[in-house]
């Protein structure tokens, strides 16, 4: 229980590293924060032209049924990429002054939250334009978005420690993203996997996500509560063994880097 | 223990620390698998069988030659680093400045980094308010502390940080070589408030290799010789030996 203490302790520079994760992101760029409206809306471009034209997709207001998944996949994808060189890139701090490290991690995908909260606005925007509209179902949001949450963290946790001892870990973590982004119904529907491969599919802690993202908001139906709250379970065994891997490895972060 | 805790500041329990020298360090997973043996490494003791209890409101310093480990004790009682031996217990809020500065940020203002470093030393917002005025009153820094801090002189960025670090209200104080910051009348200044913090019951250990200022600030000195205690007294005789040593 202590870790909850310190970071009480410590809120301020928790506080502080949230907001410099958010504005130093793009801070250099002329369009600053807006890039986190035009950089979903740009790839979203590329999809709904690739797949409802190219592919020939058929699925009604394919636009929304993809943006609805397209951009808590992002939040996913963005923050495990940039999570696990963060002590590395650190470094000055992390072998100068005490502090709990487990605030950068957490910072990280805290300011990620941020982000996506703001780019919500644009699952909003697609829901009102496409006539898809809400339904109470909205109203599970914060549950799955919480859940998400804790799954980005406790990945942090865990990446971010072990980068620091395996530095290719950075770049082998953006293949199997990309890879992990094909093998999550984002950008089809989960219905697509031949039914002997479902199980094995259904190991895959994002799919139950983004399918609860897509049940609430795109068929407005209850998501499925049994599969989230397994995953609810599941995803805080994993904080707590992140946390654990995060504190055994921490002991040598300032020799390390 | 709950004795220990009224009287000790910090006790160092029979420490032992050593790093590992790498020759050419594979970190990549292709020199890993290609190159096992570049990971031959050396094992450098650079403390050994330390055992130290420091009272609460002592002033310590710890001297010795380069590479003696002083600075490797200092950075084990801050857990930056922790040893693979033995234990450390502190009791009560510690602050280090091993290094001047450190996670200031070169484009944010003196007054921004004042409360980002404070922040890192675990202030809060309210604490950081309370004392900013303080802060920078005494870094003298007037109206270049809305100035980002890149446009300061070494000596200021000096001023800066040691302003912050020296007010945060630490029972603790660790400082690390650097004494040596500004000029003649800022250097006075520092120790006019180590003095004062020393009044106050703080507990302070200090890493130098200026001898007047163990004498005239320390009542007791640590001589460090090879990673082991040799000389651990009242710092006037301590730093008597040392000097007839090192003559």
């Amino acid at each position: 229980m202590s870790i909850f203490k310190e970071l009480y302790q410590y809120r301020e520079l928790l506080k502080t590293n949230i907001k410099k994760e958010f504005r130093g992101k793009y801070k250099k760029s002329s369009l600053g924060v807006l890039w986190s409206f035009i950089n979903p809306l740009l790839q979203l471009l590329v999809y709904a032209l690739v797949f409802p034209f190219i592919l020939r997709v058929d699925v009604e207001h394919y636009t929304t049924f993809m943006i609805v998944a397209l951009i808590p996949w992002n939040f996913f994808a963005s923050v495990v990429g940039s999570a696990a060189p963060i002590i590395v890139n650190n470094a000055n701090i992390v072998k100068k002054v005490y502090f709990p490290r487990i605030i950068l991690p957490i910072s990280i995908v805290t300011s990620g939250l941020v982000n996506f909260i703001i780019s919500c606005v644009l699952i909003l925007g697609a829901l009102l334009i496409s006539g898809v509209g809400f339904s109470v179902y909205i109203l599970y949001l914060p549950l799955i978005i919480l859940i998400q949450y804790l799954l980005t963290l406790a990945m942090s946790f865990i990446l971010s420690s072990i980068t620091v001892y395996l530095r290719d870990l950075e770049y082998v973590i953006n293949a199997i993203m990309m890879l992990w982004f094909y093998l999550t119904p984002v950008l089809y529907s989960a219905d697509l996997i031949p039914t002997k491969y479902q199980l094995i599919y259904n190991l895959n802690p994002m799919t139950p996500i983004i399918n609860a993202y897509r049940d609430i908001l795109y068929y407005q139906v209850s998501p499925q509560l049994n599969g989230l709250l397994i995953l609810f379970g599941f995803v805080i065994v994993l904080l707590v063994v992140g946390y654990i891997i995060f504190k055994k490895c921490e002991r040598n972060f300032a020799e390390e880097i | 223990m709950s004795k220990n805790n009224n009287e000790n500041a910090i006790i160092v329990d029979d420490v032992d620390k050593s790093f590992k020298l790498y020759y050419d360090k594979a970190t990549t997973l292709k020199e890993r698998i290609l190159f096992r043996k570049r990971n031959n490494y050396e094992k450098k003791e650079i403390l050994s069988d330390i055992r130290l209890t420091i009272k609460k409101g002592e002033t310590v310093a710890l001297i010795g030659v380069n590479g003696s480990g002083k600075s490797t004790l200092l950075k084990l009682m801050t857990k930056i680093i922790y040893p693979n031996k033995g234990k450390i217990i502190i009791n009560g809020k510690l602050t280090s400045l091993l290094e001047l500065g450190a996670g200031f940020h070169p484009d944010f203002s003196g007054r921004e980094n004042i409360y980002f470093n404070a922040s890192i030393f675990g202030l809060t917002r309210v604490e950081i308010d309370k004392r900013i005025d303080k802060i920078i009153e005494f870094s003298e820094l007037g109206t270049f502390i809305d100035n980002p801090v890149r446009t300061y002189s070494s000596g200021m960025y000096m001023r800066l940080a040691f302003s912050v670090a020296i007010n945060v209200d630490a029972d603790i104080l660790l400082i690390d070589e650097i004494l040596a910051v500004g000029d003649q009348h800022f250097q006075d200044k520092c120790f006019e408030k180590l003095r004062e913090l020393k009044k106050e019951g703080k507990t302070i250990v200090i890493v130098t290799h200026d001898m007047n200022a163990v004498r005239n600030l320390c009542d007791r000195a640590i001589w460090l010789y090879n990673g082991r205690v040799k000389l651990d007294d009242r710092s006037k005789k301590v730093v008597d030996e040392y000097l007839k040593e090192c003559a």
